[in-house]
């Protein structure tokens, strides 16, 4: 019999990288569940945003000559503010429009963003400048066998993790996240009982939207490129992730993220890389078509 | 004269809420028979079991004699026991088929080892989805029970198999034969579960709606539900849908079959215009009517499927003294023709007028039944609409 | 109602001349590109006739047209190219390949509801896509597919651009034939009605299942159609050319036009394609994409500002309400 650790060894490290493909993914899924739990919508720009995030980053650095963290900040507070700006503009108008007209909106909005950011940075390929993170990220951080996991995807799944946890801490324990809870469940209501219902959903297109964001300038840092249609690709791969989860459900998407990530990866690797994309098509209308609910989310009954 | 509605023991629950329990109730043809009941009580719901847009978790519903619900009957649970057990051994015994076929020949083993665990997972999941007759997993079963009957013919096919079953002695082919067939036997079975109607019901699925409505039960709905971006004549034409027999071929080809039809589905739908007196705004968007013109049209629409029974769901709401007037006339109308009608009402003076006979619900239970008279004395009806003494404020 | 004809069949009637003597107007040398800009528009009617019947007509929001459209050209390419056929085979095994497909993508859609149905479609018109890039023993993948034949009738092979443009006509008048009569049926007044509210629809006897089907085969056809006579024009298809992007150009023309009118979707396509060529032409090369950009923008405004459209629904309805009152009025009294 052949060495078990042999194999196993390329099965692991590309386990590692699938989590942290995993919990980038998760980063966008949230934004697009939590967006869903309140107002029903799909919003197909959000990709966009995370797209944005990641150019915004860029400008920062390559252009504008900030240093690192300070622009990593500065990116997620400008993409909270546009996630606010889209609801604003674009989705409050139609609360009370008819699902289809919002769908499409939303449908427009994203081609508008991701042809604007092909207009304004090209689109060419760009990369982040080489010396935007100390050297030592790129080197191993902890070594198991030939499985390595580099400081930068530490520093991912670090991050991620880490907001994760405060997004949980803020939907549980804080008044504003009990606030979107009722919300989602019951709109009509919660606006009876005082909810100032707008501000809580444009509380939670920042929150999601600073995810995606984040997600942007994460991807950029891990792949090194960064291309204005990279947000259509992910988003719908994000949205694969919040369906598998359950869509409304906050864990659920974290679940999903990973669990995708990790498919994705290990297709990629051992079935075929063409059709990458196309397991997380696969992936999504299966679930969608067998399983609605996701993994974790709840079943709705429609009154008739 | 046979019973046109017979429901024995009707319950339906949600999840935890039991909405419906043990409802029994006959409506005969020809008769007008009332539901009242407080707010909450079921009697919606009622009406959407009656027209499956739900499935009842137990009791039974006949209309005509047919059935439309079958409580799922224990002969049919034990078989479905017996389906999916045999389901889980098939997909115990193909999983050290599968690792003795790939793993002595394939780079990776770690993972095919959990690639086969994971699918014998996903057999449990099933497994459970079939015990609770959920269609999905009748579906899935299917797919995986052919995906075993491939296997079964690859293997048998294949140059050279590996001799013995993984870590044993046992010769392969022994294993796979009997397997494959059980297999393919089982998909042919599953196959014609899913296809004809009739077994279906066997199963524990139910009649679609749109089958019921073209069985004679027409309904009307509490919150209006009509076509608003189309004209009048057109809701009632659609109501008539299920009387009209043109298809995609008649129609693309204008044959004269369907030219008549459709000449007649017009006359017919202005005669039912003018039987709830709406004829003069026929083509007018139903968007463009009143409330209570929008209720005529309802019923008029309904009306238009020829029932034989037809259930209205709080007609007179939001209707004055007059208007009611008008409904009470218009419902006796319906039944000088022929047609049953069960009706769920909150408007007293419109119970007590109309119906021969009336059930009443509270809280899913059918608490009292009989005429109009002796449900008004009964004290248990009073209790229920008065809160029975508990202090209300 | 603002500027409606007394007659729209004089209207339509004369458009249609109008059509028919449009390459032998003298334009000097630009007819030829002018025929080409009118033949695409006149490929979009029909394209947009055909999904108009999904969401337009059944009210479902189907985001993965370009699949039928794909699979259309590309069953149409590969014929042409393998066996020697006549234009009037092809058309017809293209549409029936469009319709098959159509069934088998439909039906395990049925259930689902609005926002999940619009992403299932998109899934699995992804998902061709895919497989007609990587299959590369069948479609050549990335290389494309070039070579086509033209377009031969009755052993005429046509090279003419006026006579691709009387041929994309005829084809329009067929497709245009079929939806009018499919729209005044009992078959769309179904599809209205599940538009409309499904579960009324399901009491009135109206099997969602068996329509909802036959509308994504229906509108699964015309799209093929339309990608065959793509391939057939253009004689080099490529992977590329089936985006995403073109389902969501031609949701535009429809949602623009007005979603479920037939005279709507017909103009929204007549306007828009033609501005596309003067975007493309008045545009400078860096800005290519930016015709993208006014259909994101478009298709956002629309929604806000006149979500019915141009011509709406219930104004074309109307109009033949109208016809149908006065006939019946002149009939009966």
């Amino acid at each position: 019999m052949e060495s078990l650790f042999d194999q196993s060894s390329l099965f692991l490290q590309q386990l590692v990288n699938g989590i942290t493909l995993g919990g980038v993914y998760a980063l966008i899924a949230v934004g697009y569940t939590m967006v869903y739990g309140v107002i029903q919508l799909i919003n197909f720009a959000h990709g966009e945003i995370y797209m944005l995030g990641a150019f915004l980053a860029y400008t920062l650095v390559a252009v504008v000559g900030m240093p690192f963290f300070p622009a990593f900040v500065l990116t997620l507070l400008i993409c909270a503010v546009l996630g606010v700006v889209l609801d604003f503009v674009a989705y409050r108008p139609l609360r009370k429009a008819p699902r289809l007209a919002a769908l499409i909106t939303a449908i427009g909005m994203s081609i508008f963003l991701q042809n604007m950011a092909m207009l304004v940075w090209g689109s060419q390929i760009k990369s982040y400048p080489r010396d935007i993170l100390p050297p030592f990220f790129s080197e191993s951080a902890i070594t198991f066998g030939d499985v390595s996991l580099s400081w930068l995807q530490l520093f991912i799944l670090a991050i991620t993790l880490l907001s994760m946890i405060i997004l949980h801490l803020t939907i549980h324990k804080t008044r504003i996240g009990m606030a979107m809870r009722a919300i989602s469940q019951d709109k009509t209501a919660s606006a009876l009982m005082g909810i100032g219902v707008n501000r809580v959903i444009s509380f939670t297109f920042a929150i999601g939207s600073a995810m995606g964001g984040m997600a942007g300038v994460l991807v950029g840092l891990y792949y090194n490129a960064i291309f204005p249609t990279m947000g259509y690709v992910a988003g719908i791969k994000a949205f694969a992730a919040a369906v598998l989860g359950g869509i409304g459900s906050v864990p659920g998407a974290m679940l999903g993220g990973g669990v995708l990530g990790i498919a994705e990866v290990m297709g990629a690797g051992y079935i075929s890389s063409e059709y990458r994309d196309g397991i997380s098509y696969a992936v999504m209308i299966a679930v969608i078509l067998f399983k609605p609910s996701g993994l974790i989310g709840k079943q709705n009954a429609e009154k008739v | 004269m046979g019973t046109l509605l017979k429901v024995k023991k009707l319950s339906k629950s949600f999840g935890g809420l039991q909405a419906l329990k043990e409802i029994t109730l006959k409506v005969a043809p020809e008769q007008i028979v009332g539901i009242i009941g407080p707010n909450g009580a079921g009697k919606t719901t009622f009406f959407n079991c009656l027209s499956c847009l739900y499935h009842p978790t137990g009791g039974e519903i006949k209309f005509d004699n047919i059935p439309l619900a079958t409580p799922i009957s224990t002969a049919a649970k034990r078989r479905v026991r017996i389906f999916a057990w045999i389901f889980l051994i098939l997909g115990l015994i193909r999983l050290p088929l599968f690792w003795s076929f790939f793993l002595p020949q394939t780079f990776y083993k770690v993972e095919l080892f959990l690639l086969g665990l994971f699918i014998l997972s996903i057999r449990f999941l099933l497994v459970r989805g079939l015990m609770r007759h959920e269609i999905w997993a009748w579906g899935l079963m299917f797919i995986f029970l052919l995906s075993d009957v491939c296997f079964a013919l690859l293997f048998l096919t294949h140059q050279n198999p590996p001799a013995y079953i993984v870590f044993t002695h046992v010769p392969l082919r022994y294993m796979a034969m009997p397997w494959g067939v059980a297999g393919g036997l089982f998909s042919l079975y599953f196959a014609g579960v899913l296809c004809t109607g009739r077994v279906r019901r066997l199963y524990g699925f139910r009649t679609s709606p749109d089958a019921v409505c073209r069985m004679g039960l027409a309904r009307t709905f509490q919150n209006i539900r009509l076509f608003f971006n189309l004209s009048v004549l057109d809701n009632v034409k659609i109501g008539r849908h299920g009387r009209m027999h043109s298809g995609l071929g008649k129609t693309l080809l204008k044959t004269r079959f369907q030219r008549k039809e459709e000449a007649s589905a017009e006359k017919e739908g202005l005669h039912f215009l003018r039987f709830v007196g709406l004829e003069d705004k026929a083509f007018d968007l139903a968007d463009t009517l009143a409330y209570g013109e929008q209720r005529r049209l309802e019923i008029a629409r309904a009306l238009s499927s020829e029932p034989k029974l037809l259930l209205l769901d709080e007609p007179a709401a939001g209707m004055n003294a007059r208007e009611s007037e008008k409904l009470i006339q218009l419902v006796r109308k319906i039944r000088e023709g022929g047609i049953a009608v069960l009706i769920i009402e909150h408007d007293m003076k419109v119970m007590m007028n109309l119906a021969d006979y009336i059930y009443v619900f509270d809280y899913g239970r059918l608490i009292a039944e009989g005429t109009p008279d002796a449900v008004r004395e009964n004290q248990k009806v009073i209790d229920a609409y008065l809160g029975g003494g508990q202090g209300v404020c | 109602m603002s500027l409606s004809p007394k007659n729209p069949r004089v209207l339509f009637l004369a458009i249609l001349f109008l059509a028919v003597i449009l390459p032998w107007i003298p334009l000097g040398p630009s007819t030829n590109y002018l025929l080409r800009v009118l033949t695409s528009a006149v490929l979009y009617m029909i394209l947009a006739l055909g999904l108009n019947i999904v969401p337009g007509f059944t009210g479902l929001l189907d985001l993965g047209y370009v699949g039928f459209y794909g699979i259309g050209a590309y069953t149409s390419g590969l014929l042409a190219i393998h066996y020697d056929l006549s234009l009037w085979v092809i058309l017809p095994l293209a549409a029936a390949n469009g319709a098959l497909w159509g069934v088998l993508l439909g039906a395990p859609t049925l259930r689902l509801t609005g926002d999940y149905f619009a992403i299932v479609t998109f899934g699995f018109s992804e998902l061709v896509v895919l497989l007609i890039r990587n299959e590369l023993w069948l479609t050549r993948g990335p290389m494309g597919l070039p070579g086509i034949p033209p377009p031969a009738i009755f052993g005429y092979a046509l090279t003419q651009g006026w006579q691709y443009f009387y041929l994309a006509l005829f084809l329009l008048l067929v497709v245009l034939v079929v939806v009018v009569r499919l729209e005044n049926s009992r078959l769309g007044r179904a599809w209205f009605a599940i538009r409309e509210d499904e579960t009324a629809a399901q009491c009135c006897g109206i099997s969602l299942i068996r329509y909802k089907v036959m509308a994504f085969a229906a509108s699964a056809a015309i799209g093929a159609m339309g990608g065959a006579f793509y391939a057939k024009w253009f004689r080099f298809i490529h992977p590329d050319m089936f985006k995403f992007w073109e389902s969501i150009l031609i949701l535009c023309l429809i949602v623009f036009g007005g979603m479920g009118s037939i005279a709507g979707t017909m103009l929204g396509a007549l306007i828009l394609i033609p501005l596309t060529e003067v975007l493309r032409t008045a545009l400078p090369q860096s800005m290519f994409n930016a015709r993208y950009l006014i259909y994101g923008l478009l298709l956002v405004l629309m929604m806000r500002l006149r979500p019915e459209g141009l011509i709406p629904f219930q104004l074309s309805r109307s109009r033949k309400a109208e016809q149908a009152k006065a006939r019946l009025l002149g009939g009966e009294e």
